[in-house]
């Protein structure tokens, strides 16, 4: 028995192998049922512990892929949720329009916007109705909250806005509550201001609209109101600062008020009677 | 002994994770390299043929698990290349990178011809198979395997730890 042992523990490394190299071909001969019996006993015993900890970092790649995958998910329906959220902002804009439409007498033109002046201060924009809508220059755009600006150039099917912003752009207005009269300018496209003479009633909260006395937007139309009154510098005037109902650079769907330029007729009428002179 | 042991099962254990997690990721065209070989291949360096014999065993055993239909193949391979590479143990000779590169690519030869052959023999399908896996499959394995391998080589070239080394 000891000459066994000896060796054994001799050529323990060949043991090994013919032990280890046997099992395998026993293993690899057997019927699948027997194949499928080893791998269970295999599986809950020998190799359990082995098994869990596989188990466990098979769960975590699974659980980094789920991230993944839940993530990516999450990315969806944020991207659906603000799709929706826009949808119902557009909603409450169109309701709101429609509204306007109905009140108005004027014949309107909805239109959206399709382009923007790239500049810093948005000072004009590009709109989806044109000639074949039968639009025409400095006819009056509006918003449903007040006035935005006018048309400047006609293409057959866009037209070009000019916005308030731009400092070239003025329009008469007047105080609603006490008809003072004004022109309401800009410098810098941000800041509106319109000038009063010191003792007319102009106060801080009153509301602007539109005096018709500019040729282009008919007399009533809302424009701002007075944020902040300052004194100038000459003692005979004072400067309101005007907050636009409309915020021009805001607007996504706006309305050109289908009305010819009331000047329009005055020219033709003045030079008519220069024509007779 | 027992710290060797354990510094052995830990490497083999960071060699599983990083099989079944990052290798997946890095994977070329389908191809991914056999981490679990290249240690095992280190280790009958370090530490001979009882080892290697014994911890090819039980790891192909483990790896046949998750396919009961090849209990055994797996085993029976990784048995022998492990007995294979420990022929060349660091206490009884001393080589050098391309050599040890070539013996990588010999044990992955005969583990996979193994495998192919009891697969072909079970199977009854044609003996030319073995060839064309080895070219196919085996082949592109071991020098993706290879670039793995070279980073212990390496380190142990110029930051030698083995005491047959310095």
């Amino acid at each position: 028995m000891h000459w066994l042992l000896e060796l054994l523990v001799r050529y323990r490394v060949y043991v090994s192998l013919c032990l280890t190299f046997f099992t395998s071909v026993w293993m690899i001969t057997s019927s699948p049922e027997l194949q499928a019996k080893t791998v269970r006993v295999l599986t809950l015993s020998l190799f359990y512990p082995f098994q869990i900890t596989s188990d466990q970092i098979l769960l975590i790649r699974d659980i980094f892929s789920e991230n993944r995958r839940l993530k990516s998910k999450l990315v969806q329906l944020s991207t659906g949720v603000a799709q929706f959220r826009e949808q119902a902002a557009e909603n409450d804009r169109l309701r709101a329009m429609i509204g306007f439409a109905q009140e108005s007498t004027y014949e309107l033109i909805p239109v959206r916007v399709l382009a923007r002046d790239p500049s810093l201060n948005f000072k004009s924009i590009v709109v989806t109705a044109g000639r074949n809508r039968d639009v025409l220059p400095f006819m009056p755009v509006v918003s449903e909250r007040g006035v935005a600006g006018k048309v400047v150039q006609v293409m057959p099917h866009l037209s070009l806005v000019q916005l308030l912003t731009d400092p070239l752009n003025r329009i008469s207005v007047m105080v609603q509550r006490s008809r003072v009269m004004s022109i309401l300018e800009t410098e810098n496209g941000k800041e509106f201001f319109a000038h009063f003479r010191t003792y007319e009633d102009a106060v801080v909260d009153d509301t602007l609209v539109t005096s018709g006395l500019g040729g282009i937007f008919p007399k009533g139309f809302l424009v701002g109101r007075i944020a902040k009154i300052v004194d100038e510098r000459d003692p005979l005037f004072k400067r309101a600062f005007i907050t636009l109902f409309a915020e021009p650079s805001r607007q996504e769907e706006l309305f050109i008020v289908k009305l010819s330029p009331q000047w329009a007729a005055f020219k033709q009428e003045a030079d008519s009677l220069l024509e007779t002179k | 002994m027992i710290g060797s042991i354990l510094r052995w099962a830990a490497l083999f254990l960071a060699c599983f994770v990083l099989q079944t997690t990052v290798v997946p990721v890095v994977s070329v065209f389908g191809i991914k390299p056999d981490l679990l070989m290249v240690l095992l291949f280190f280790l009958a360096l370090r530490t001979g043929q009882m080892g290697a014999v014994w911890v090819g065993f039980f790891l192909g055993l483990a790896q046949d698990l998750y396919t009961p239909s090849t209990l055994g193949q797996n085993a029976l391979a990784k048995t022998v290349a492990g007995f294979f590479a420990g022929f060349f143990n660091e206490r009884v000779m001393r080589t050098d990178l391309v050599f040890q590169l070539v013996l990588l690519v010999i044990m992955f030869v005969i583990h996979d011809a193994l495998f192919y052959f009891v697969q072909v023999t079970k199977g009854g399908h044609e003996g030319g198979i073995v060839l064309q896996e080895l070219v196919r499959a085996t082949l592109p394995r071991t020098l993706y395997s290879i670039v793995f391998a070279l980073v212990p080589c390496l380190k142990e070239r110029f930051f030698p730890t083995s005491p047959y080394r310095r």
